[in-house]
Order: C-alpha cells, then sequence, then structure tokens
C-alpha cells in the first residue's frame, strides 16, 4: 500500500516547530537543524535523543506518534523476511525503502545496509513527514503514524 | 542475593499498580543514614515507574537511564522518613516508557518528576527476568524488609576548576566497584543515572555559591533541574568531565546552570538545574 504524498508545503509549514524542537532536544542551534542534515552523523544524535524528539513533538504539536513504524511502513506488504535478511537489509528493501524515504537521497540508500542503522538515514525532513502524517491521522479521528525506534534501542 | 534488591533500591513496598499505567508505593528511609539525597529520591520514583512498566511488558523489557525532563525540588528529606511515591505511566510499550511521578513526606510534596522517558530494553541483558517477577510478587504483597539500603559512597567530584568561559570543571571518577553495581545491573554494571545527577548538582551549586549571595550563611538551594538527559552508559571505572556553565541569573534571585558531561571526548549527558538564595531553615 502506497502512503499519500506529502507536499513540500505540508513539510514546510511544520518545519520551524520541528527544527526548534530537534535543537532543543539535541542541545544545538537551531541554524543547525537544516531539512537535508542526516541527524545521526550531521547531528550528533544517540538513540535516547530520538525519544527525546518523539516524545517533545507529541507535545509541541499535540498528535500521537506511536513507536516502531517506520520501517514496517517502509516495507509496507512485503514480508520482513524479505526485506532483511540475517540483519542485512535486502535489495528489494533497499527499493522500499528508497520508495518511502524520499527526502534521503537514493545513493545513501545503498548496500551493504544493517536494518540497525536505516535510523541513520533519517532527516530533519523525515520527521516533518511524520508530524504531517500524526496531523493528517489526528484529523482522521485517530489511527497512527510512523517513526521507527525499533532499531534504536542501545544496549 | 548478596546486594541485589537492597543496595540500590528505592521501594519497599508497591500499595497499588495497574501495570502500564499507575503505580503508588513507600520507601522508608533507613534512620541510620547520614542523609538521602534528592537524586535518591528521583531515582525512587523512576524504580516505582520502572516497576509499573515492566510487569506491563511481562519484564522481558526494563527501562534503563533515559531522561528527566523536569525534576521539581520542593523539600528535603531525612533518615527516618517514609516516602510516598506515585507514578503515572503516559504511555508504555516495549520500546519506551513514559512517566511522571510526585514523592512527598506526611502529605508534604518533596519532590516531582514530569516529562520523564526511559528507553525499555531486554532484560535479560541486565537481570534475571525471573528474579526481577519474583521482586515484583513481594513488593506487591508482603513488602521487603524496611531499612535494608546500607547507604552508599557517592563518588567524590575531583577539584573543580574554573573553565576559561567563567564556568567550573570538575571530574567524576566511577568506581571500579562497588555494592551498587550489583543492584544496578546484576548482569551489566551501569553508572547509576542518578548518582550522576547528584554530581551535576553538586557541581551546579558550587558554581551559584560563587554568584548568589548567601542568605544566613546558607548556599543556594535547588529550585529545578530540566532536560536532564543520559546519553550514553557509563561503566565502573570510566571517568566523567564535568563542565558547568552560567546561562542565565536574575540579579541574585535566581541563577540557571548548564551542565554537560563528557567520557572519552563524547558528550553522555546534560542538565540545567535552576537555583535560588535558601532562607535559613
Amino acid at each position: 500500500m502506497r502512503l499519500p504524498e506529502i507536499s513540500k508545503e505540508e513539510i514546510l509549514e511544520v518545519y520551524p516547530k520541528v527544527a526548534e524542537t530537534m535543537a532543543d532536544a539535541l542541545g544545538c542551534d537551531v541554524e543547525q537543524v537544516t531539512l537535508t542534515v542526516p541527524i545521526i552523523e550531521g547531528l550528533d544524535a544517540e538513540s535516547i535523543d530520538f525519544l527525546d524528539i518523539v516524545f517533545r513533538l507529541e507535545r509541541a504539536f499535540k498528535v500521537k506518534i506511536p513507536r516502531g513504524k517506520i520501517v514496517e511502513e517502509a516495507r509496507g506488504d512485503l514480508p520482513e523476511a524479505e526485506f532483511e535478511k540475517n540483519g542485512m537489509v535486502t535489495e528489494v528493501g533497499l527499493q522500499r525503502l528508497r520508495d518511502y524515504l524520499t527526502e534521503v537521497p537514493a545513493e545513501r540508500i545503498r548496500p551493504p545496509l544493517k536494518a540497525a542503522d536505516i535510523p541513520r538515514l533519517f532527516t530533519p525532513e523525515t520527521f516533518c513527514k511524520v508530524v504531517v502524517r500524526a496531523q493528517r491521522a489526528a484529523q482522521a479521528g485517530g489511527g497512527a503514524a510512523p517513526v521507527d525506534q525499533r532499531a534504536m534501542g542501545r544496549g | 542475593m548478596g546486594d541485589h534488591f537492597s543496595a540500590f533500591s528505592f521501594v519497599d513496598r508497591i500499595t497499588e499498580v495497574q501495570p502500564g499505567r499507575r503505580a503508588l508505593g513507600r520507601f522508608s528511609i533507613p534512620d541510620r543514614l547520614a542523609e538521602f539525597p534528592s537524586c535518591l529520591v528521583a531515582e525512587a520514583l523512576g524504580q516505582l515507574a520502572a516497576w509499573a512498566a515492566m510487569a506491563a511488558v511481562a519484564f522481558q523489557r526494563r527501562p534503563v537511564a533515559g531522561l528527566a525532563g523536569r525534576v521539581e525540588f520542593s523539600g528535603a528529606v531525612r533518615p527516618g522518613q517514609t516516602l510516598d511515591l506515585a507514578a503515572e505511566l503516559e504511555s508504555c510499550d516495549r520500546d519506551a516508557v513514559a512517566y511522571r511521578g510526585w514523592a512527598s513526606v506526611e502529605g508534604s510534596p518533596v519532590l516531582q518528576l514530569s516529562q520523564c522517558v526511559g528507553p525499555m530494553l531486554p532484560m535479560e541483558e541486565f537481570d534475571d527476568p525471573r528474579a526481577i517477577q519474583d521482586q515484583f510478587g513481594l513488593l506487591c504483597g508482603a513488602g521487603a524488609t524496611p531499612g535494608r539500603f546500607p547507604g552508599l559512597t557517592i563518588p567524590e567530584l575531583l577539584l573543580a576548576q574554573a573553565s576559561p568561559s567563567g564556568g567550573l570543571r570538575a571530574a567524576l571518577q566511577i568506581p571500579v566497584s562497588a555494592p551498587f553495581f550489583a543492584d544496578h545491573f546484576p548482569r551489566r554494571p551501569v553508572f547509576p543515572g542518578s548518582l550522576l545527577l547528584d554530581a551535576k548538582m553538586r557541581l551546579a551549586a558550587a558554581l551559584a555559591g560563587r554568584i548568589l549571595p548567601p542568605v544566613e550563611r546558607n548556599p543556594p538551594g535547588f529550585s529545578h533541574m530540566s532536560d536532564a538527559k543520559f546519553r550514553a552508559f557509563l561503566s565502573p571505572g570510566q571517568t566523567v568531565e564535568l563542565d558547568a556553565r552560567l546561562l542565565a541569573q536574575a540579579g541574585g534571585r535566581s541563577a540557571t546552570v548548564v551542565i554537560a558531561a563528557r567520557s572519552n571526548g563524547k558528550q553522555v549527558a546534560g542538565a540545567r538545574v535552576a537555583l535560588l538564595p535558601q532562607e535559613g531553615t
């Protein structure tokens, strides 16, 4: 199932508050939170920061953002065994990620990619899309918006 | 069992619990202790919330470290007093628990936690799920033996020195061994975030003491702490460098200090601490 497209206007509408929220969570300047910067490599985020960001976004936008869904939504109807094998994302899985994470340059989604490293692809725009989906879900009277922390656990 | 469930356990009894939702509990501070710092009251609330969270996932996951969005300090506690603890879970699943909590003594609030988040990690990495489940049964029933907490030696902050920015720097040497590591946690010793919190508070107080005028010789008191986040596990023997800088002050009436903790060149924790001149007690 393909999710409805999110327009650039929708992303830019939520971006200022998303950037401010992420800067607060990461202790960085808001100017550093560009739409395209990789959150882990570019902003030095740790797994706890992702949790922090999600809970702050929930409070800032008054939406519910269930955890553990980005990869599932990217995977769609593809069986998990075909999406990843032995912890590595398969070629067809990589294509699903390219289709889903349209904000991430396709050349960054290349093999070999560990499933646990998928959050390394996320950018502030990924979270803008999460917020927009959460807002849509809220307007539709509930439901879920995706964000993934399945692969962000420490330890 | 040794120090497990005693050396760093601060819930004696769970008087009411709805797994994944809320819990009420108690902890009697042994009267033989010299003191019971506020950081351990926060730890007690976190532990009560952890019990309610672990019970919701059949003790297969447990919260470890995480963040406290806000900690309000309302009053000090003394050995011999009993803490009444309340935790309310805002959400809880296999990935994370979000909660808030209140601690009071004889009806008077002493500490409040809000906007707290703990990542839920595999229990087996840290503790024996069966032993945890049994302990939960004990706490919900007759309760653990009051007074079993033997006290602990909080690691000293090593020589605070002025930083180029006008702040203060200090080092915290985590001991290689300590009884609390047997309780936190038996399978993987982790330096408790609440003890790091204590170190941050001491350094913030030292810096604020240079700015806020003492009232009747009292040092500044803590108002609240915000954005206390633990970004990495700290292991026995690790050295942590703490850096405190003044973020804001209001004409001698309050001070806000930002604390960053680094280890091996990486930021491992941070917090903002607000202090006020303290009236005589």
